[in-house]
């Protein structure tokens, strides 16, 4: 009851947020509205209990690409643009061929899931072990628990990549010798229209 | 299930963990040692130190105990065979040679950066993972560590504006090749719920022999041959597997074969055939009663089935099996006329024959079914028939590109000659020769080894690939007026000539891919060593000899270099006192063999197109007149060793092949155990 209850409304602020991202016209808060809908669907992946793929959602999504997107949207200091005056001529043309995507879809998604997908296959009627059930791990767990074992050598090369990038990284950006230019961001970002000199 | 952890008993994985427990410690050697406030010459510390970690690595390689038959670890996903074993012994020792040659050429350069070194060493670590890999998500791993090591060696100049722009032309058609391997791997996952080789052994070469369109062949097969000889084939085939229990997989194949020769519907003389073999009959006699037994607990059973148990239930002592048919006549409500008929009097007519073969060959198939260990008749049918390629090859295609951006194969070749030149000469050096043979034995590992059964569709893409990319190679390279671009070309082409031989398909394509690697290993070295230690006397010093005009007067200079380099050039484009034409004839043979005589005719034509501009490079060198030219400086002695002991090597090779035949002989041979 209250997990049907928290669906319908992880899934309500899922849909309105990501239509906000296309509405709204500041691009920082379409960012932000960005944000919430990768946070609502992280939450909906929570309530079908595969919490690995939410925190993951949440780590690689929201931490590193969409704080990007935001730093990216600062720095290019956009304007923004009223043209709320062109929805209502696009409307027409625009609903139509949603109308048509969501049909398409709706046939699509009611064709394909009228019956279950397994029932030619031997694979039909496999049983759940309840007992199994009972006693089980959570996800966190099992990965953490098959990572350090049985994939210890795989997890090994991930470290050693992210060794390797990180002294990359630093080998490509560090500023050994001073003969060479260099970006002064304060300076690039100072200047604007109005202080350029055009002849 | 059990896990596997790190037993130090069976642990093969020594040389790597070795070289990557040595990085750790090469990182803080050289960050404590470059914090020192005078700025030291840290480079050739790094360099030797480089060199003294791979020979040990290679030591341990060496003395690594080979297990030839139980050699996957850590639950399958390192296979130590013998393969790997070699061809990481080559990637240390030639990768120890680039070192050794670009030392001097990294202090006129002015790289002082111990990274610079640290960077060779990991994409090392990930060739050595890559030639030993057993699954797809180690192997994409190793391959994110070679390759992204390799997008930071081509911009390493950072003040040059070449080398940052290799380096992102490398980064973004990389990043996009490793992206299309995850995704053909994920789709092969999704159809196969493995990323195992081994496991897709065991799936595509045992149970699954052939695809659908491999079954289809199948079929065409048996409606071309003797029905006669398949008949008494098959009868020998089941008098031997009489003794003990079929493995699933003979009882697939016999289970196909019968069906596919037709016995049962269009010949009317095997009955008689039949007769001759009392066995069969007292065999059948007696498991079908089990069979019956059996299946009548399931209720799971085909009208085909149905209708050959019916059949063989008029021939039966009914009496003793009342029960049974109650059953099946509740299941199966046809009853036929009176079939019992001709069983009486004897007299086979023509229909009775008929029926009587078909008969016969449903209770044979049905017998074949139970002597399957699974014996679930039914499932394996469904196994059988309703199993689809079709994403599988999807996945595959995407693999096989990625792989092939990453050999720079044309068309996917269009990164390579800007990367190579413009990034540092010296890791150029490395790109063109060492990644090569690691990539290789991914390939083989994945499409040998498990994805074999498929071959009749990746062979397609593979030969039209390999055509383009001799053509590009050949006709590319003669427009070309600098000296690593045209590398570059020579080496798409040599791709292209070493894919012939992969997708041959054969034991001695193998041979002689993995023969023409070591080859292309050895004079690659050769050629560009010379490039990098033959250094110019001009004012500029950060100037390298980029132009083919560059070495103008490198004959006058130092003959015994211009002499090594023509031998070395000779030995790439195949003429006969050089290891090259062997290895080149053995390509050309694999392809004739495997009856691919107009590849073969294209790549032998496009070889002799190649030669020009080898032969170009020595015209100028010899007798080209100019007024002004550049002399070279003399190089060291060291250098001059290792230079001569490649020549050396190459024309030694071509007088006594056989120590390279036999290796890869052996290769080959463990390889397709």
């Amino acid at each position: 009851m209250i997990i049907n209850f928290l669906f319908y409304f992880f899934s309500f602020i899922l849909l309105l947020s990501s239509l906000m991202v296309i509405v709204v016209q500041n691009a920082v808060h379409s960012v932000l509205f960005l944000v919430l809908s990768f946070i609502s669907s992280a939450s909906l992946l929570f309530l079908l209990e595969c919490e690995f793929v939410a925190l993951l959602f949440i780590m690689i999504y929201v931490g590193a690409i969409a704080v990007l997107f935001l730093f990216v949207v600062m720095m290019l200091d956009i304007k923004t643009l009223n043209n709320k005056k062109d929805i209502l001529k696009y409307f027409p043309f625009g609903s139509f061929i949603g109308i048509i995507f969501l049909t398409e879809i709706l046939l699509v998604v009611t064709d394909t899931f009228k019956t279950n997908p397994y029932i030619n296959s031997s694979l039909f009627n496999y049983y759940t072990n309840w007992l199994d059930k009972i006693d089980s791990l959570t996800e966190l767990e099992s990965i953490g628990q098959l990572l350090y074992t049985h994939y210890v050598l795989q997890f090994l090369i991930a470290g050693n990549i992210l060794l390797l990038s990180v002294i990359g990284a630093v080998s490509l950006t560090i500023n050994t010798n001073h003969t060479t230019k260099k970006q002064i961001i304060f300076k690039q970002l100072s200047r604007t229209y109005k202080n350029v000199l055009i002849v | 299930m059990t896990t596997e952890i790190l037993l130090f008993k069976n642990i093969n994985i020594l040389p790597e963990l070795f070289l990557g427990i040595s990085l750790v410690y090469f990182v803080l050697y050289g960050t404590f040692l470059s914090m020192k406030k005078n700025f030291p010459l840290i480079i050739n510390s790094c360099v030797f130190l480089g060199i003294l970690i791979l020979l040990m690595t290679s030591f341990l390689l060496v003395n690594d105990s080979l297990d030839v038959l139980e050699c996957t670890i850590l639950s399958n996903t390192i296979n130590n065979d013998f393969l790997s074993l070699t061809s990481k012994l080559i990637i240390s020792i030639s990768s120890s040679f680039c070192l050794l040659m670009m030392y001097t050429h990294l202090n006129y350069q002015k790289i002082n950066q111990f990274e610079y070194i640290l960077l060779f060493l990991f994409s090392i670590l990930g060739l050595f993972l890559l030639c030993s890999s057993n699954d797809l998500l180690t192997s994409y791993l190793a391959i994110e560590l070679q390759s992204l090591s390799f997008y930071v060696l081509a911009s390493f100049k950072k003040n040059s504006t070449f080398s940052i722009d290799a380096g992102i032309k490398y980064f973004i058609l990389g990043a996009f090749a490793s992206s299309l391997f995850l995704f053909g791997s994920s789709l092969i996952y999704g159809v196969t719920g493995t990323i195992n080789f081994s496991d897709f052994k065991d799936l595509f070469f045992w149970i699954f022999p052939g695809s659908i369109l491999g079954f289809s062949n199948l079929e065409q097969y048996y409606e071309n041959q003797d029905q006669d000889i398949l008949l008494l084939a098959l009868l020998e085939k089941f008098e031997h597997s009489q003794d003990k229990l079929l493995s699933q997989y003979d009882g697939n194949i016999l289970r196909y074969e019968i069906e596919n020769t037709k016995l049962y519907e269009n010949s009317v003389y095997n009955t008689e055939k039949l007769w001759i073999y009392p066995w069969i009959t007292n065999s059948i006699l007696d498991s079908i009663h089990d069979i019956l037994e059996m299946k009548s607990n399931k209720l799971t059973l085909t009208v085909k089935e149905l209708d050959y148990l019916h059949y063989w239930l008029h021939f039966v002592d009914i009496t003793d099996n009342m029960l049974v048919e109650k059953i099946f006549n509740s299941y199966y409500l046809h009853t036929p006329e009176n079939p019992s008929d001709f069983c009486d009097n004897g007299a086979f007519d023509e229909k009775n024959k008929t029926e009587l073969s078909k008969w016969f060959f449903g209770s044979f198939s049905l017998l074949i079914a139970t002597c399957v260990k699974s014996s679930d008749f039914q499932e394996l049918y469904v196994l059988n028939s309703s199993f689809d390629t079709n994403l599988l090859q999807i996945g595959l295609t995407f693999i096989l590109i990625s792989l092939f951006f990453k050999l720079a194969i044309a068309p996917f070749h269009i990164w390579s000659p800007d990367v190579y030149e413009g990034s540092p000469t010296s890791s150029t050096f490395f790109f063109a020769i060492v990644p090569k043979l690691g990539l290789f034995v991914l390939l083989i590992r994945i499409f040998y080894s498990s994805f074999y059964g498929l071959i009749d569709n990746w062979r397609y893409l593979c030969v039209t690939v390999a055509i383009i990319s001799i053509i590009v190679g050949s006709f590319g390279g003669l427009e070309q007026r600098k000296l690593k671009t045209l590398l570059a070309y020579s080496s798409i082409s040599h791709m292209g000539y070493s894919l012939i031989a992969f997708n041959s398909g054969t034991f001695e394509g193998i041979q002689m891919l993995l023969s023409y690697l070591m080859v292309y290993v050895f004079s690659g070295l050769c050629i560009w060593s010379i490039f990098i230690i033959a250094r110019l006397k001009n004012n500029h010093s950060l100037k390298h000899n980029k132009d083919l005009t560059d070495i103008v007067l490198l004959n006058k200079t130092n003959k015994m270099l211009a002499l090594v380099f023509t031998i070395s050039l000779f030995s790439v484009a195949g003429f006969p006192p050089m290891i090259g034409f062997l290895v080149k004839v053995g390509i050309f043979l694999t392809a004739i063999e495997s009856s691919m005589y107009f590849l073969a005719l294209i790549s032998i034509l496009c070889s002799v197109i190649a030669t020009f501009y080898y032969i170009r490079i020595i015209k100028i060198m010899y007798f080209e007149k100019v007024i002004v030219g550049k002399l070279y400086y003399p190089i060291s002695s060291n250098k001059g060793t290792v230079i001569s002991f490649l020549f050396i090597s190459l024309i030694f090779l071509f007088i006594n092949p056989t120590l390279i035949i036999l290796i890869t002989h052996k290769l080959s041979l463990l390889l397709l155990n």
